[in-house]
């Protein structure tokens, strides 16, 4: 358990470090950028690791919130690269997560050469719906986004993307998504040990983790 | 924690003879130090350095298009030798590589017939003589120019520079890609080593540092981000994507960590002044390599192995990722390198002693003798010691220079440049 708080821990820091090194002068950098990315994975190793162990001497009796399948699904279906939204919510996001899960991962590639476009949506949902949807983005916000998508797609395809090589990690985000958005739901009580450098709301609901707010803030740059 | 501020020396270079020292700092300054010369009344007081020349060599610079900012820090300084009056160094930020020309002015010409004294033009009226103008002794000027500028070839950070010995020719290094240019070209460069994965997402490894071979001019070296070298031949292909040789060390499991692939990153790398050896520092670190042993170090030196049981908490205050160089002395007998707490390390090579010493003003009184200092690691201090909590990691040596042929040693802590040297009997 220890391990597992650890290891989320650094993971939770690593984050917030690629977060900040965005934002640093002379632009992201290539060889911190794969030094953090490392470490974020021997993290998630490390929990995963520690994660099956505290869960095999245990009667096999599947925790109410079953995080285990929903780690299995995630992992294999990988359209689930949204992260998805906890319990609480009503099921209508459910069908717009598959079909976000492309969206998601062209999204951040098109972050690089259009930032600031992409982020104002997903702030503006964020802040203007405050208590209720809290973190996780509107339909609204979604459908604009799709719309946007749509139209955009194809000159994008055709053009090699210019940024690509400031943006080291230019599908961070998707990686992020798909490797952690099994992690996103597992922690009910994540401590928000890293600074609220990011749009954070960290009593908005139980079921959000840190993790989650800050792979948003990533995503949305 | 880190503060920004322009005077932070970020390179430190003598030039061949040791006449000369070069500075750069984060401000895109280069302050270049010249030697007294030794004067048979004042034997006592040896050559000491003095400013010689300062000049902005960088500034921030804005790329419109990656909507990024160029920082106008000095990564590298490279001096070329001398030919002639002049003196010239390669001076790099992130981007742009930059030749200047240090030169001296201590005449000037007198005596024009249409302009006056002070430049301004004289009415053709008034002229009624002619006279030749002289070369008259003035105050001593020293004025660096640009001679040339090699912009535009990399994608990513420069990390390196490095002279080759037919003093035609450098490379430049960065992240992926490593770059030849000849100094009278400007605006093309060869492009020489290219580790760039068709999918970035398959990125594991990076170029940290390259350097030339000292006297082959065929070849150089480049270091990576996981702890490899590989040391290229440029006759072999034009693009020197394999290796000749391929330097590794097994990894030692015992010393796994959590953290092992970070810490093993090379942050400098070295050939000996002879070209027999290789210096390589990582973050805890010096190895020396034998050209024809490419399975592991011939010696391996450790900087501040105290810190292996501190790692957790050096990635929470990014200290891991500090990037120490590491230096040979003339006769690459004694190799040195820096720390914390303003500490730097001395090895001997030959009697296997090492010295840990410190660069700060309380310590180091004009004339004192260095004393020796001792990171206590664990159990009862003893009264000279410090403890490894009492280290303060924002006091880091990054960067230190040995004179070619003197002991002398220039280290620079922070925004402060430090100069020792041997005591005279």
């Amino acid at each position: 358990m220890e391990v597992q708080k650890e290891a989320q821990r650094i993971m939770t820091l690593s984050v917030w470090k690629m977060y900040h090194s965005r934002m640093q002068r002379g632009g992201l950098r290539l060889h911190r950028s794969l030094q953090l990315s490392l470490v974020m994975r021997s993290a998630r190793e490390l929990y995963l690791s520690a994660k099956v162990e505290a869960h095999e001497p245990e009667v096999p009796l599947p925790p109410v919130r079953s995080p285990d399948p929903r780690l299995h699904q995630s992992r294999e279906a990988e359209a689930g690269a949204e992260a998805a939204p906890p319990d609480g919510e009503p099921t209508s996001p459910e069908p717009m997560d598959t079909r976000e899960a492309p969206r998601a991962e062209e999204t951040p590639a098109r972050c690089a050469p259009r930032p600031t476009k992409v982020s104002r949506k997903r702030r503006n949902s964020s802040l203007s719906d405050g208590g209720d949807v809290g973190l996780v983005p509107s339909k609204k916000a979604r459908l604009e986004e799709e719309e946007e998508g749509a139209s955009s797609e194809v000159p994008d395809r055709l053009q090699p993307p210019p940024a690509q090589a400031e943006g080291a990690f230019p599908n961070l985000a998707r990686v992020l998504q798909r490797r952690f958005s099994g992690l996103l739901n597992c922690s009910p009580a994540a401590p928000p040990t890293a600074p609220p450098a990011c749009e954070a709301k960290p009593a908005c609901r139980p079921a959000d983790s840190m993790l989650n707010v800050l792979v948003r803030a990533v995503v949305a740059f | 924690m880190n503060e920004y501020r322009a005077d932070i020396i970020s390179t430190v270079e003598f030039n061949h003879t040791g006449e000369l020292l070069a500075t750069g700092d984060k401000g895109g300054r280069v302050v270049i130090f010249q030697r007294e010369q030794e004067s048979k009344n004042q034997v006592h007081r040896r050559g000491e350095y003095n400013v010689y020349s300062t000049f902005q060599s960088h500034e921030p610079e804005f790329d419109y298009l990656k909507s990024l900012e160029i920082e106008e820090k000095i990564n590298k300084i490279r001096w070329l030798p001398q030919q002639n009056a002049a003196y010239f160094l390669l001076s790099t930020n992130d981007k742009t590589v930059k030749l200047w020309k240090v030169s001296e002015r201590d005449k000037r010409p007198e005596g024009y017939n249409l302009k006056d004294e002070e430049g301004r033009l004289r009415d053709p009226a008034t002229i009624t003589t002619l006279r030749v103008p002289v070369l008259r002794p003035m105050d001593l000027m020293v004025e660096a120019t640009p001679r040339r500028v090699f912009a535009n070839a990399h994608t990513y950070h420069i990390n390196s520079i490095s002279v080759n010995s037919d003093y035609e020719t450098y490379m430049s290094a960065d992240d992926l890609r490593i770059n030849l240019w000849n100094f009278e070209i400007t605006n093309q460069s060869f492009n020489i080593v290219d580790i760039k994965p068709a999918n970035m997402e398959e990125l594991t490894e990076v170029i940290t540092a390259a350097e030339f071979h000292p006297h082959h001019c065929n070849s150089f070296v480049y270091s990576s981000s996981k702890g490899t070298i590989r040391l290229c031949d440029m006759r072999a292909s034009a693009l020197c994507d394999r290796h000749s040789k391929f330097f590794e060390e097994p990894e030692d499991p015992s010393n796994r960590s959590f953290f092992s692939e970070i810490i093993s990153s090379i942050s400098d790398v070295k050939f000996s002044h002879s070209g027999r050896y290789i210096m390589t520092r990582d973050y805890l670190t010096v190895k020396v390599w034998d050209l024809n042993m490419e399975n592991r170090p011939i010696e391996t030196y450790q900087v501040h192995d105290y810190l292996r049981s501190k790692l957790c908490s050096l990635y929470e205050n990014d200290c891991i990722f500090d990037k120490f160089e590491c230096v040979w002395n003339g006769s690459d007998s004694v190799i040195m390198t820096g720390s914390y707490n303003n500490f730097f390390r001395m090895f001997d090579r030959n009697t296997k002693r090492d010295v840990t010493l410190e660069a700060s003003r309380e310590n180091s009184k004009p004339r004192a003798i260095l004393k020796p200092r001792k990171v206590c690691v664990g159990g009862k201090r003893r009264k000279d010691e410090i403890s490894v909590d009492s280290l303060d990691f924002s006091k880091k040596i990054l960067h230190t220079a040995w004179h070619p042929s003197e002991n002398i040693i220039a280290v620079a802590a922070t925004n402060n440049l430090y100069i020792f040297q041997d005591k005279v009997n």
